[in-house]
C-alpha cells in the first residue's frame, strides 16, 4: 500500500533521514504545521514518525485537530494526557508502554522503507482480557488475530501469550517458543493479501481441488476428519476428479473448514 | 519448534537466515530464505522457488547450492513439523 511518510526530525530521527529514507522530513513547527494542513491527496494514509511525543506538540492548537487518514509511531514512551492528545491528533498511535512491542529502531526503518511494508509488522500488543493479538503491519494498519486462532492446530511449543514479541524485520510473531509467519496471519486475515500471495506464485494451482487442499493444510485438517463425507471423497475433490460437490457437502466441508462455502476457492 | 538452519559466517554474517517456521502455509513443503525484510520460499520437492518476487536471482546462487546440499535435513525437519503434509506426501498418490 502505497503512503506518505512524514519524518519529524530530532538529534536521533536526523540519521534516518540520511541514507534515502522515502519520507518528507519535517524539520521546524511551520513544517510540521503545514504538513497537518495539506489537504489529503485521495485516501493514502499519512503515517508520521516521531521520537517524543512533545515533538508533536505544535500541532496541538490546530483546528480542526482530527486527521482522518493521519497515523503516528512514536518511538519513544508516552502516557496519560499526552497520549489521550495524540489518540485526539491521530487515528492510529503505535508507541511503546502499556504492553506495546515495536521492532528494534534499525529493523523498523528497514521495514518502513520497504515498498511491501504492509506485508510487515511493525509491532504489536497482546489482550490477554479480550485473548486477541493485534499487530501492527508497516502502514500501521491493525490486524487482530485470536487467541484461538494461534491455538487451532495444537501446535508444538504451544503460544505463550506473555512473551510476545515481533521479530525477522516484521516476518515473524513469536510466543515463546512458538513462531508463526507475517504471510501466513495475512494470507488467513486477509483476503486481498491473499489474492496478491496467490498471484506471486510461480505455479499456482487456481482449482477448486487444490485450494480446498491448500484451506485444509492450512487448518491442519485431515482428510478422513470430515464428518459425513468419506476421505475418498475428500481426496477425489483434491484431486480434480469429482466435479464440484453437491451444496449440501460443500456447506459441511465449508464448516469444518471454518469459512463461508464460496470462500474455499479464494484459498 | 521453528528451525533455523546453522548458516556459515560468510552467509550468516549478512544476515542471511534460512528457517522452517513452526506455523507458515504449508503447501508446498519448504524453507524460507530471509534477509532483513525480504524472504524466498524454496520448495524441498524440488529445489525451485516458489514466488515472482522478490526476484530469486537476489539470492546468492552459492547459498542456495549449500543449501540444496542440505535438503535431506529440512526434509527430515519438514516432515517432523508438518506430518500430515510430508515432503514426499503417501497422501497424493492415487
Amino acid at each position: 500500500m502505497s503512503v506518505n511518510l512524514l519524518l519529524v526530525t530530532d538529534r536521533e530521527m536526523e540519521k534516518w533521514s540520511e541514507g534515502g529514507f522515502p519520507a518528507r522530513t519535517l524539520r521546524s513547527d511551520a513544517d510540521l504545521r503545514e504538513a497537518f494542513h495539506e489537504p489529503a491527496q485521495s485516501r493514502r494514509p499519512v503515517i508520521w514518525i516521531a521520537h517524543h511525543a512533545s515533538q508533536l506538540s505544535p500541532l496541538a492548537d490546530q483546528v480542526p485537530l482530527l486527521r482522518p487518514n493521519h497515523r503516528l509511531l512514536l518511538l519513544g514512551e508516552t502516557k496519560g494526557v499526552e497520549r489521550d492528545l495524540l489518540q485526539v491528533i491521530f487515528r492510529i498511535v503505535v508507541a511503546p508502554g502499556t504492553g506495546m512491542h515495536i521492532l528494534p529502531a534499525e529493523e523498523l526503518r528497514e521495514v518502513l522503507a520497504a515498498p511491501h511494508r504492509d506485508e510487515l509488522f511493525v509491532g504489536g500488543v497482546v489482550d490477554h482480557a479480550n485473548r486477541l493479538v493485534v499487530l501492527f503491519r508497516g502502514t500501521l494498519e491493525p490486524v487482530v488475530v485470536t487467541f484461538g486462532w494461534f491455538e487451532r492446530r495444537n501446535p508444538t511449543p504451544r503460544p505463550d501469550f506473555a512473551n510476545f514479541e515481533v521479530t525477522d524485520y516484521g516476518q515473524t510473531v513469536r510466543l515463546g517458543e512458538y513462531e508463526a509467519t507475517a504471510d501466513v496471519i495475512l494470507y488467513v486475515h486477509d483476503t486481498e493479501y491473499r489474492r496478491r500471495a496467490k498471484e506471486r506464485e510461480l505455479k499456482h494451482d487456481p482449482s477448486f481441488g487444490a485450494a480446498l487442499r491448500r484451506l485444509r493444510l492450512l487448518r491442519a485438517v485431515r482428510r478422513d476428519d470430515f464428518p459425513g463425507i468419506s476421505e475418498k471423497q475428500i481426496a477425489r475433490l483434491e484431486r480434480g476428479e469429482s466435479t464440484r460437490p453437491h451444496p449440501r457437502t460443500l456447506a459441511s466441508i465449508a464448516e469444518r473448514l471454518g469459512v463461508d462455502p464460496a470462500e474455499i476457492e479464494t484459498y | 519448534m521453528p528451525f533455523t538452519l546453522p548458516l556459515p559466517a560468510e552467509w550468516s554474517d549478512q544476515e542471511w537466515k534460512v528457517k522452517i517456521f513452526g506455523d507458515e502455509r504449508n503447501e508446498e513443503p519448504h524453507a524460507t530464505i530471509i534477509r532483513k525484510a525480504q524472504r524466498w520460499r524454496i520448495s524441498l520437492r524440488t529445489g525451485e522457488f516458489l514466488d515472482r518476487t522478490p526476484p530469486s536471482g537476489d539470492v546468492p546462487a552459492g547459498l542456495v547450492e549449500w543449501i540444496w546440499k542440505r535438503r535431506r535435513t529440512l526434509r527430515n525437519r519438514w516432515n517432523e513439523m508438518y506430518p500430515e503434509n510430508p515432503v514426499f506426501s503417501q497422501e497424493d498418490r492415487p
